[in-house]
């Protein structure tokens, strides 16, 4: 029987002045009672909430063949998001990072509208493309799991996974400088527990269950994953979203005709510009000879320094990009598997063999008529290099990188930045040389290597508009998103692009080509470096566009305003 | 790896080439903990837990939180109490995240000569506060100061806040945000039961075999009383009665799209109905209500073909419910803000009311006319915030209950004022005609929710001095005031929260408020001492004895909830429902009212209460040809965002801007395609929006959230007669691109 009357006698002292009755209050403000007056101290240890989760999980562990994957009950999936916020702070995630995301489909007519909340997270794919083209082997799909983990500290924090992993799963951590992702909460699986997201579902719509990893290749085969997401046959994904509904045709995600510019990359833009134009150098410059000039021969030594030099500060630029650049070391050990491994190693490889040249070349210029074994292995390293870059975005499997796409711009770069970079080694030569004059110099060369030049920069610049075309079409492609980002968003960065190409690669060029051998030496340098300052600064502005513009495949998001 | 294997060269190697182990993998590492709670990461292993009622909305849910050293680090919802079963939603899983934002009040701040807020000490603050509020009164009258409150602060606080402003400072007028969603709820319930009571008890969502949802999307705005409802093994039928086709109306068995404002109607024609095929309970109306045959008169003209006419609805939709509740044992009628935010709030609370009594929905298990509250403490606010009425649901105008007042706080009586206050938009008005000359916001944002913002702006902007109390000074209020209170937010004190179900539990002190912000029941007894009426409040020294008085306020009324042994008791039996008095102390954890067919009149009975409908006040015409509907957008969202604004994930997981939903027809007819931006306008203003382009809206309505601080430039200021309530949710608007 609680105790109402009479009033308890005042604590504090009525006369108490009002500084004192701050102080007070202030210094009661900061103590915590709780521990004190209400805490509870069980021993427990079985977690409370096994009652609530226990039909959610498996009961026996994966057989031959299965694995552990999550269902998703679409039926009971109201939106809350519940999920996401519990996997968030039950694993002590970063302030905003999250390794759950719940989407929304909405279709149907006004009449019978449908609306549908997807929850998703990793999918701990059969062939998971994150592990697939790691270049650390970072990541592992758990033999008797199929959970795919992420080893924390083996990555670099190169990204690559999370240019290939078609649903945004692996988070890229700035602070740390790495990338992390869910493991389904791998070590509360192996105690019994649920994870963390099946845990805090109220409506119980996560279950993790046994899949048999032949039915999901085969689910898959019939593309019947989910309406909105990605092509299910990139990485055979495990989760079953199930519903006794079925969606009217018109489902769409609610963010689905949302675009926005996605992240320019510039240490990974300055890299793949410095490391063709150096190759491309390099390859000009073994192709000069057959022009028969005689001024070819005095132009070798500084271009292959100026392109070793370019190429060294491409790979310098690339570490860049790492989140932890002092384990670049360890790109090595996804040479078997991974595009980005053999990249950085087949540049590795072409900055020695190039070094190597660079050196016989100052020291003994007259010995290189043509090219011999080494200057041989240096042309070709430096082709497996750019087309291992090549393959690093076609492996991505992104319509907007695929094949020829990424082909074409890396190798016409390679050839567009030789060509102008070797006129502009010719121009400084000639300079730097009293028996050569400028004029004579580039009037000669700049009536080969000009018209290459423009024909090169025209069949590139076509081919990049080409991408607007899409915007005719009907269907909201990945491509046609991508055409819209570049006269939308990125319009002023597209004028740009075109601008400098045309002035590099076509207006500056033909000047080039016509400019009076009686023209004084100036006029003639400050052109050529018009050719080679405007090609550069347009295709550096071509390959921030080839990542600011590229379409990624997603899950179906949550409005984006 | 064993330490023995990291001394070893080869492994050494093999961890720099292949590193599987070290801090990053280990900062994730999950470790068993006490507690109950599962595996943790080892950083947030707590060494100890306590419980504390959510301070979001009025479900209530219980939270364990994760103490080290006596601070949070973490929470997880309460596995045992008896309303969230073990869940949360998104905002309770983040409630401690959005207490370090870097805009936190952690000083008074004052509005120097340069117009800045600029920092002050507690003292300076106290007597700027005092000689303002004393010098308007002196001047124009006690009358000239004011105070809004809330609904989110503690019931301790809530009381002394009310008793400082009214018996101690002499104020006469107060009110709360919970006018905003609560005040039909309450008058309907105390016209219609003769006292405030939402009679049911969460169990009646899984114990009601027809479940009427009016006006509220349980998926978004309560998700864990949508979990209840899954919680149901009686195969229910659900019933969703909305405009939009909501999450919870994707879910339900039966939706009525109905056209807006045209519930009442709807209603009415289904008690005709009912009446007309005899399925009511006859027993049930002649013992325990009154007024029934002038309600069947009332309901008479409302026939199949004038409600399908103005519903919208087929009339195979309606008689299908009047059939769903008449074969079921069990109906129960829920509402929320589509029906309490309304011209005629309080007679639509009543026809569901209505329906309840007519067909003995109440008092059972799995019935009731059931009000589903807003804010944590809307209803503490309702029995104990003192504006509206007297502490204890009593009345100010009967004086009875002012000398039962004035005994029990031992007070003299002439310091209860006998006349009720003027309610949030009187207040208003009072400032507008210059009878209002200082103002007193505590925990609330009028200048975002308040409806037709300029206006409200305009008004507060009028005021001779302005205080508001927050915990962040970034609120669109606070950067208006003159002097700005730092509070210390939930989390950081103590005190008691009475959910929708009337069930008290407590909230805890686990997290240090950060400089200088005091909790609001600090700042109250700062205020009380500098003000000159500390004596009065000798006996209001700690929470929990203004716990103690307020059960003697409670003690022989409806809400008497004398019984409870103090916070310790709340915390033992997962909270406690009133009422609980100490002769009638129950056992069980989930209890309803009125089980025995008697009401709070006096003569026992309910009453009927009707009226006929009234034209919607701002209708769509040829210029403003849309109807724009408001309300909650996601459940990651909180009112007006200062708190779950601060949340990294929670922001994160909802829209970042503004934006409208439009149906695809009337996309099309205007020209708009996705990802537009449009200027929404109406007769009060202009805003820019995104669109969201989605049939889940129907043609001819809008859809706007209210979180977004321009939504209420466009809503319409008129009222609920009776409750005062904003009608927040119609007003019409036109569409045009930008550009």
């Amino acid at each position: 029987m609680p105790s109402l009357l009479p009033p308890p006698p005042p604590s504090s002292s009525p006369t108490m002045s009002l500084p004192m009755l701050v102080e007070e209050l202030l210094r009661e403000q900061q103590a915590l009672s709780a521990v004190e007056q209400f805490s509870q101290y069980h021993a427990t240890t079985t977690p409370a909430q096994e009652r609530y989760y226990h039909s959610l999980l498996p009961s026996s562990p994966p057989g031959p063949g299965e694995q552990y994957a999550f269902e998703v009950d679409l039926d009971c999936c109201s939106g809350c998001k519940a999920c996401v916020t519990a996997c968030h702070s039950l694993n002590g995630l970063g302030e905003s990072e999250t390794f759950r995301d719940v989407g929304l489909l909405i279709g149907g007519t006004s009449s019978l509208p449908v609306l549908q909340h997807v929850t998703s997270a990793c999918h701990h794919c059969v062939e998971p493309a994150c592990q697939t083209v790691c270049p650390t082997l970072a990541y592992q799909k758990d033999a008797v799991t199929g959970i795919v983990k992420h080893l924390d500290d083996q990555c670099f924090g190169c990204q690559y996974c999370i240019l290939a992993c078609p649903y945004e799963v692996p988070q890229y951590n700035a602070k740390k400088g790495i990338v992390r992702k869910c493991d389904m909460c791998s070590s509360r699986l192996k105690a019994g527990e649920a994870p963390a997201c099946v845990q805090a579902c109220p409506h119980q719509a996560i279950a993790i269950r046994l899949v048999k990893t032949a039915d999901v290749a085969a689910d898959c085969e019939a593309n019947s994953f989910l309406p909105g997401a990605p092509d299910p046959q990139l990485t055979l994904p495990t989760t079953n979203y199930k519903t006794a509904k079925s969606f009217p045709r018109n489902m769409l995600p609610v963010d689905y005709y949302a675009a926005h510019a996605a992240h320019a990359h510039p240490p990974l833009v300055a890299m793949l510009v410095l490391t063709q134009l150096s190759v491309g150098a390099l390859w000009i410059r073994a192709a000069l000879p057959l022009t028969g000039l005689p001024v070819v021969e005095h132009l070798e030594p500084l271009q292959a320094i100026s392109a070793l030099l370019f190429g060294l500060v491409a790979l310098g630029a690339a570490t860049l990009h790492l989140g932890r650049p002092h384990l670049a070391y360890r790109a090595v050990l996804g040479l078997r598997k991974s595009w980005l491994s053999r990249e950085i190693v087949a540049f590795g490889v072409f900055a020695g063999l190039a070094s190597l040249e660079a050196g016989r070349t100052w020291l003994q210029p007259q010995m290189l008529a043509a090219p011999d074994w080494l200057g041989w292995s240096v042309l070709v390293s430096g082709f497996v290099g750019v087309f291992c870059s090549v393959m690093i975005y076609h492996c991505t499997r992104r319509s907007t990188w695929i094949g020829p796409r990424t082909f074409l711009r890396f190798f016409g770069s390679t050839v567009w930045l030789g060509l102008s970079t070797t006129l502009l080694v010719a121009a400084i030569v000639a300079g730097l040389r009293a028996d050569l004059s400028i004029g004579s110099v580039l009037h000669d060369l700049g009536a080969v290597l000009c018209p290459a030049l423009m024909l090169v920069a025209a069949l590139k610049l076509t081919y990049e508009a080409c991408d607007l075309l899409h915007l005719l079409e009907r269907q909201h492609t990945p491509l046609k998103r991508a055409a819209n980002l570049l006269v939308g968003e990125l319009a002023g960065m597209t004028a740009a692009r075109f601008t400098l190409g045309v002035l590099g690669g076509l207006v500056f060029p033909a000047v080039l080509w016509h400019e009076a051998s009686s023209s004084h030496s100036l006029e003639w340098m400050s052109t050529v470096v018009a050719v080679w300052l405007f090609s550069v600064a347009g295709e550096t502005l071509e390959r921030a566009l080839f990542f600011m513009a590229a379409a990624a495949p997603r899950m179906p998001g949550g409005l984006k305003t | 790896m064993t330490p023995a294997d990291v001394l070893h060269p080869l492994s050494v190697a093999s961890s720099l080439l292949h590193q599987t182990d070290g801090p990053f993998t280990r900062e994730l590492l999950l470790e068993p903990s006490g507690f109950g709670l599962g595996q943790l990461p080892s950083r947030l292993q707590p060494d100890a837990t306590t419980t504390s009622v959510c301070g979001f909305c009025s479900t209530g849910c219980n939270l364990t939180v994760h103490l080290k050293d006596g601070a949070a680090i973490g929470l997880s919802p309460a596995t045992n109490y008896p309303v969230n079963l073990g869940m949360a939603c998104p905002k309770g899983w983040e409630a401690l995240r959005v207490l370090d934002a870097p805009d936190r009040a952690t000083t008074p701040l004052m509005r120097s000569g340069r117009g800045r807020l600029e920092r002050v000490s507690w003292e300076t603050a106290l007597s700027t506060f005092v000689t303002r509020m004393q010098n308007i009164q002196r001047e124009h009258g006690p009358e000239s100061v004011a105070w809004l409150g809330t609904g989110q602060i503690a019931t301790e606080e809530l009381a002394y806040l009310g008793a400082l402003a009214k018996f101690g400072m002499g104020m006469i007028h107060g009110d709360g945000n919970t006018r905003q969603c609560m005040a039909t709820a309450v008058v309907a319930y105390k016209q219609s039961f003769g006292f405030d009571a939402p009679p049911y008890t969460y169990k009646d969502f899984e114990e009601s075999d027809v479940i009427v949802l009016v006006g509220a999307n349980l998926c978004i705005a309560h998700p864990i009383l949508w979990e209840r409802v899954l919680h149901n093994r009686r195969q229910p039928k659900i019933v969703v009665i909305d405009p939009r086709r909501t999450e919870t109306a994707m879910q339900a068995s039966h939706h009525l799209a109905l056209k807006p404002k045209s519930d009442l109607v709807l209603f009415y024609g289904l008690a005709r109905l009912l009446i007309e095929k005899g399925w009511v309970d006859d027993e049930f109306i002649a013992q325990s209500t009154q007024g029934f045959d002038d309600f069947c008169r009332h309901v008479a003209p409302y026939t199949m073909d004038v409600v399908t006419e103005r519903t919208g609805l087929t009339a195979a939709a309606i008689e299908e419910v009047a059939e769903l509740i008449h074969q079921a044992e069990r109906s129960s009628f829920w509402w929320t803000m589509g029906v309490n935010q309304s011209y005629e709030g309080v007679r639509t609370a009543q026809s569901l009311i209505n329906l309840a009594l007519m067909t003995g929905n109440i008092g059972r298990p799995g019935t009731g006319a059931n009000s589903i509250t807003g804010q944590c403490n809307a209803m503490g606010s309702r029995l104990f915030s003192n504006t509206t009425g007297l502490l204890g649901g009593r009345d100010f105008t009967d004086p009875q209950h002012r000398s039962e007042v004035a005994e029990i706080l031992n007070i003299p009586i002439e310091k209860i004022p006998d006349r009720n206050s003027m309610s949030y938009h009187e207040i208003l008005k009072g400032i507008l005609e210059g009878r209002i000359k200082g103002l007193w916001v505590v925990a609330t944002n009028p200048a975002h929710s308040w409806i037709n913002q300029d206006q409200a702006r305009d008004i507060l902007g009028r005021l001779d001095f302005l205080v508001v109390q927050d915990m962040y000074h970034s609120t669109e209020t606070a950067q208006m005031a003159d002097l700005v209170l730092p509070a210390a937010g939930w989390g950081e004190k103590e005190g008691t929260f009475i959910n929708s179900e009337r069930r008290f539990g407590t909230i805890r002190k686990v997290a240090r408020a950060p400089g200088e912000a005091l909790a609001d029941f600090s700042i109250f007894r700062a205020i009380a001492q500098a003000w000159g009426c500390g004596d009065m409040f000798r006996e209001w020294t700690s929470p929990e004895a203004v716990f103690r008085i307020m059960q003697r306020l409670s003690a022989g009324r409806p809400c008497d909830f004398s019984g409870i042994d103090g916070y310790r008791q709340l915390d033992r039996d997962g909270g406690v429902q009133w009422p609980y008095s100490a002769e009638h102390a129950p056992d069980e954890q989930e209890r309803r009212l009125f089980a025995d067919g008697r009401f709070h009149h006096p003569d026992g009975k309910a009453k009927f209460l009707f009226e006929d409908p009234r034209p919607m006040p701002e209708p769509p015409n040829k210029d403003f040809p849309l109807l724009l509907l408001t309300g909650r957008g996601t459940a990651v969202q909180w009112h007006t965002q200062t708190r779950t604004g601060k949340s990294d994930v929670l922001r994160k997981l909802a829209p970042e801007r503004i934006y409208v939903e439009v149906n695809p027809q009337d996309a099309r007819a205007l020209g708009i395609r996705p990802q537009d931006q449009v200027w929404v306008e109406s007769r009060r203003g202009e805003i820019q929006a995104q669109v969201f382009i989605t049939p889940t809206v129907a043609p001819g309505q809008v859809f706007i959230p209210m979180h977004y601080a321009t939504a209420n430039r466009l809503t319409d200021a008129v009222f609920d007669p009776y409750s005062k309530q904003p009608s927040y949710k119609a007003c019409a608007v036109r569409l045009r691109r930008v550009g």
